[in-house]
């Protein structure tokens, strides 16, 4: 075999079977990707993609093409979402608005990290994305606050947790961990 | 219509459970201005933004108006202090007015969680914007007891401003809102490189990759390092505690030796409204323990 017949041979290719055009119609209705240049203002306007690999001009490509390994691409999820990409793009493809789908989406399937599905607990328990601790309860009544918010926690805590319950069962269901990703990402 | 000069004060989650002293500064500074602020109780956090927008949008959408049902029954505009608070809440209570159709899938929902139903009476503000523009620069002067002489580098986080044809605030490319505002107490803003770019928190990348996280904030410091301020100032409790634990990991993992006080923009104006300087909170805060205010005491003339 020649070097170039082996080449190929090992390279990877993209078959049909990873593009789904109609997947990602959702999105296309609600933020203008079809209008995308590709011009790369929002790449160079990102304030994560500076130091971190996302490539927010490739991504929005992918999702026009209905790329779906973009599902999987962990770069989605390091969008600080500072909407600078979104002031500037010239074609108002919004795509701050089109990660944050894409992670929806990727959610659906499972890729979720398992410090956010620490966060989504949070919530169902304490009402809260950052629970109070004793430290805090201390200070707050050292001044002169009471010692929890009145938030929802602060019921469950009186033993009315009619509204924390009602949220764990119906809000931000997430799909069970991912066999193969367990253990992957730390 | 809402209230007039009442507040439903929304807390999120960082400001009552990290940093209460926060809490305790905008209270004693709204009511100081003669605003009433009423508790929303049983409100949750808003939900965050950067996360649980990310997870699911409709559910996200779902909880910030159990949030907003809870102001409305009060029928008073909402005040946060916190920017993904705002981010949160503002965009949902405008999309929610404007979009019928979503509106109603919303309030379907709304029902599994209780008797709520989002109706679209209130709006949805951020302390900055009501000092910045409601207060006013013109309006602090006379509720001020101690000037301040210092230099401040101002960090204005990005959801305050962004969108912002959805905030419709100010430009986000150079506003000058604080600056204005906080040259009343004798803060001097400094400007720094990259002033406007994100602490590198937001979007549920502070709990995603704290790498990535830390390497989008060291450029942060470094530039505000270059200009040596003598405080970091913000406007929202998620930038306030990446400054605060940012700088410390710095410290630790990146042989830095940070040491900048860092206060939200309602603690310093407590602290020139004339607060007990213990309820600032500092000696609960991890950077720039040592620092003091100091300032001179304003000379009221009397009122006849
Ligand atoms: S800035 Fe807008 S038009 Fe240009 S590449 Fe990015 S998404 Fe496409
Ligand atoms: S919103 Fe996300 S993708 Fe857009 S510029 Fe900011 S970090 Fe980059």
């Amino acid at each position: 075999m020649s070097d170039v017949e082996e080449q190929q041979k090992n390279r990877e290719f993209k078959t049909d079977d990873d593009f789904d055009t109609e997947f990602f119609k959702r999105i296309e209705n609600r933020s203008n990707i079809m209008k995308c240049i590709q011009c790369g203002t929002c790449t160079a306007s990102c304030e994560s993609g500076r130091w971190t690999a996302l490539k927010t001009r490739s991504i929005v490509r992918k999702v026009v093409l209905g790329d779906l390994s973009v599902l999987d691409d962990p770069d989605i999820w390091l969008c600080t979402t500072c909407y600078q990409c979104y002031e500037r793009c010239p074609r108002d493809v919004k795509p701050t608005d089109v990660i944050m789908e894409l992670r929806n989406y990727a959610t659906k399937r499972g890729n979720i990290s398992p410090n956010h599905r620490a966060v989504v607990g949070y919530l169902k328990n304490f009402g809260h994305a950052v629970p109070i601790n004793d430290e805090v309860r201390k200070r707050r009544v050292e001044l002169g606050l009471e010692e929890l918010p009145p938030t929802a926690f602060k019921y469950k805590q009186e033993g009315d947790d009619k509204d924390l319950k009602k949220i764990e069962k119906y809000m931000f269901d997430l799909p069970p961990v991912k066999e193969e990703k367990k253990g992957e990402e730390k | 219509m809402v209230k007039e000069h009442t507040f439903a004060f929304f807390l999120g989650c960082i400001m009552p459970n990290r940093y209460p002293a926060i809490e305790k500064a905008t209270k004693f500074v709204m009511e100081k201005l003669g605003y009433e602020i009423l508790e929303m109780e049983r409100a949750t956090c808003c939900p965050a933004p950067g996360v649980f927008r990310s997870f699911n949008k409709f559910d996200w959408m779902v909880a910030g108006a159990r949030n907003l049902c809870i102001a409305e029954q009060l029928d008073a505009d909402i005040l946060t202090v916190c920017n993904g608070c705002f981010g949160t809440l503002q965009e949902i209570n405008k999309h929610l007015k404007e979009n019928e159709e979503h509106r109603i899938q919303v309030n379907e929902k709304l029902k599994l969680l209780g008797d709520y139903e989002f109706k679209g009476i209130i709006d949805v503000r951020h302390v900055a914007e009501v000092l910045g523009y409601e207060v006013g620069p013109w309006g602090i002067e006379d509720h001020i007891v101690r000037k301040l002489n210092l230099k401040a580098a101002i960090h204005y986080g990005c959801h305050f401003l962004k969108p912002t044809r959805i905030r419709e605030i100010e430009s986000s490319e150079g506003p000058t809102i604080i600056e204005d505002f906080v040259e009343a107490l004798g803060i001097e803003s400094v400007r720094f490189k990259e002033q406007l770019t994100c602490c590198g928190a937001g979007g549920g990348v502070k709990a995603y990759s704290g790498d990535a996280s830390m390497t989008i904030f060291g450029e942060k410091m470094k530039n505000i390092d270059e200009v040596k301020p003598d405080i970091i100032l913000d406007i929202c409790p998620f930038c306030h505690l990446q400054f605060e634990t940012g700088q410390d990991y710095l410290n630790k993992n990146k042989e830095c030796n940070y040491d900048y006080p860092v206060f939200h923009l309602s603690q310093v104006l407590a602290y020139c409204m004339g607060m007990d300087v213990d309820f600032i909170g500092l000696q609960y805060q991890m950077m720039g323990r040592d620092f003091i205010f100091g300032g001179e005491d304003v000379k009221k003339e009397e009122a006849i």
